[in-house]
């Protein structure tokens, strides 16, 4: 489609429907409506700026094609974001920039799909799970209309995701009907549907040795599930162990250690992580007489545990990750 | 009264609709149910035919949409019913025409608000109306319990749907038990392998034989080979958890033989032998994972006992440590 002349970057009679429809649709919620809800169609132009650096300004008009970007130029910016040291905030901001160019472009390919995974990747791991589900869904309609990318990778996603962050039945039901033969072949997917299984019959030992080895950013999906999954395996341990449990036995089972170990003895890491997540969740402890190793009085807990408020649940205990890194 | 249109070309729902609505607006005036066969009639057709509508469009590539089309009429004429007075006998058979249609469509959560109509308002006795709707309403609401994982509920109306389901209707009666078997499995309730052969449901033959003999092999063959056909009806989830039944089994079994080798110490059983066993049914568990089975069956009641750590030892209780499942679920 040709740009549409216009004066000034003024509004011609083409644009005009469309700019009150913008106007009309950006009352209300705004700041949550993805780039991607609007309609384009009606101001698709063929931009010309040549920054490969652009902040994200949200369209309050017809775009001037002078500052949008053409798609060679969104590649170079995709690629400076990718190799980027700067934190995620930045990261977002760019390349919602850059979604932006390439919707007002109406440019629906390859690189379209590379920018929505690259985000969608970023927002996982910075745990930013509503701006990973704008991207999955409009992956997921790019993958259905045939253009290439890493499909299998993200239904394994979107598979932990229905699974652990939503209660719809349906959904993972029909997500588990849609998968291909190949895509349950796939190393990620598989393992995806491992998770499911534990999850499934509440087998928190087979979760957490499924998080230690996740391959792709599954990991960042079990995150935000980690803390249910401990609170869930603690009452159950509380209720089934008698006299008590070891606390270095619930360190190497629910995943406190860093490193995968087999043998009790072996842990050292993690331990006061541990000890510390037990006594916020209301877990009664007491010192063995004999080995003088720290045990879950097991009887006792079952009856005080509890889910703290979320500003005191530790859910993986890294206090290193502050929200002001993000900031930075 | 409109006739079935035979497959000639593109059938003509907006017509048909046209139809429906200026018949639906004189059914309004009337002040007898007179016209109800009729009006069931024109729902009918509509759903029918706006399924098939919409089948020709999926195949033109276009949008389909008729068939939502049909679901709002449908909610019109359910108005006109929702009505005090005689015509509401009317209004089951309608709901049903719209269970059918949502489920058709995927979007079941519309069922809630046609549901809540009927079940809390004032103007609807159940037991008024007839046989053939309460049925279909039961499996429905049934379905929709399985769903949610209601297992007692679901086991309330499908039984209640099979109970007063015309005996002479065979695959009325398939289509219920599809679904009311899961549910029977997971209250613990195995059904006789006579009863899937008469109702050609053999697919859960292999997940009742499991359940039966403890081997938790056969559960996952089972379920790996007619993956797609549970997933796609969604009584696949439902079937996964039985998996804590088939451990359970598995250890009464090496219990009754532990209690015949040796009473005294029967209620003990170490975690190397559950391994043990595991491993000679072909499962590769490590100590860890089984360990946490054994928790998470106490946990959920399906053994009664605990399990000492430091021993490796589960230990039943003396008295009744398989209690039966009693209709609870897992």
């Amino acid at each position: 489609m040709s740009s549409i002349p216009h004066k000034n970057g003024a509004a011609n009679v083409y644009t005009r429907g469309a700019i009150s429809m913008l106007n009309n649709r950006s009352n209300g919620d705004g700041a949550s409506l993805a780039v991607e809800d609007i309609d384009w169609d009606a101001l698709t132009i063929k931009g010309t700026c040549q920054e490969i650096e652009k902040r994200y300004l949200r369209l309050t008009s017809a775009p001037d094609p002078a500052t949008v970007r053409p798609e060679d130029v969104l590649e170079k910016a995709l690629h400076m974001v990718e190799t980027s040291e700067k934190n995620y905030l930045y990261k977002c901001d760019q390349l919602k920039s850059i979604r932006q160019d390439l919707t007002v472009q109406r440019i629906q390919n390859e690189l379209t799909v590379k920018v929505y995974e690259t985000h969608a990747r970023f927002a996982l791991q910075a745990g930013d799970l509503s701006e990973y589900n704008q991207c999955q869904s409009q992956l997921t309609r790019l993958y259905g209309e045939g253009i290439a990318g890493c499909h299998l990778e993200f239904s394994a996603y979107n598979l932990l995701c229905v699974m652990l962050h939503s209660n719809n039945k349906r959904d993972l039901l029909s997500s588990m009907a849609s998968l291909s033969k190949e895509a349950r072949l796939d190393e990620t997917v598989k393992h995806a549907l491992a998770v499911h299984s534990a999850v499934s019959s509440g087998n928190y030992v087979m979760f957490f040795k499924l998080y230690k080895k996740a391959p792709g950013l599954n990991s960042c999906l079990m995150d935000l599930y980690v803390e249910r999954m401990r609170f869930e395996a603690i009452k159950c341990m509380s209720k089934s162990y008698r006299p008590t449990v070891p606390v270095r036995y619930v360190t190497r089972v629910l995943g406190f250690t860093r490193v995968d170990v087999l043998c009790e003895a072996n842990v050292a890491d993690g331990l006061e992580e541990c000890e510390e997540w037990l006594k916020a969740h209301g877990a009664v402890l007491t010192v063995d007489e004999n080995s003088g190793e720290l045990q879950i009085d097991t009887k006792v807990s079952s009856a005080s545990l509890y889910m703290p408020e979320p500003d005191n649940a530790v859910s993986h205990g890294d206090a290193s990750l502050a929200v002001d890194d993000f900031l930075a | 009264t409109p006739t079935p249109s035979a497959a000639s070309g593109t059938p003509t729902p907006p017509s048909r609709r046209l139809l429906g609505s200026a018949f639906l607006q004189e059914f309004r005036n009337w002040e007898t149910p007179w016209a109800m066969e009729a009006m069931h009639m024109v729902a009918l057709e509509i759903r029918l035919l706006a399924e098939k509508a919409d089948r020709e469009l999926v195949m033109s590539g276009k949008n389909p949409d008729k068939l939502q089309a049909a679901g709002s009429f449908l909610m019109k004429v359910f108005g006109a019913l929702a009505v005090k007075g005689p015509k509401r006998v009317g209004a089951l058979y309608v709901t049903c025409q719209l269970f059918k249609i949502y489920f058709r469509l995927g979007t079941v959560n519309l069922c809630r608000s046609v549901i809540r109509s009927i079940e809390t308002a004032r103007n609807f006795d159940f037991e008024d109306f007839p046989v053939k709707d309460k049925v279909t309403y039961m499996y429905y609401t049934g379905r929709l319990e399985v769903f949610n994982e209601n297992f007692l509920v679901a086991d309330q109306k499908l039984t209640y749907a099979l109970m007063h389901c015309n005996p002479q209707s065979e695959s009325n009666l398939r289509k219920i038990l599809k679904f009311l078997i899961p549910v029977k499995l997971s209250i613990g309730v195995l059904p006789r392998r006579t009863l899937l052969e008469k109702y050609n449901l053999l697919e859960y033959a292999d997940i009742v034989t499991s359940l039966r003999r403890g081997d938790l092999r056969l559960l996952k063959q089972a379920l790996d080979r007619h993956e797609d056909q549970l997933l796609k009806c969604g009584v696949y989830l439902v079937l996964e958890k039985l998996e804590l039944q088939v451990y359970r089994r598995l250890v009464k079994k090496i219990h009754i033989i532990q209690r015949e080798k040796e009473p005294s110490k029967a209620h003990q059983i170490k975690l190397e032998v559950l391994v043990k066993t595991l491993q000679w049914l072909g499962i590769t568990m490590d100590v860890d994972e089984v360990e946490c089975i054994m928790a998470c069956l106490i946990y959920k009641n399906l053994i009664k006992g605990y399990f000492a750590h430091k021993s490796k030892v589960l230990v039943l209780s003396k008295q009744d440590p398989f209690p039966k499942l009693n209709g609870k679920p897992v």
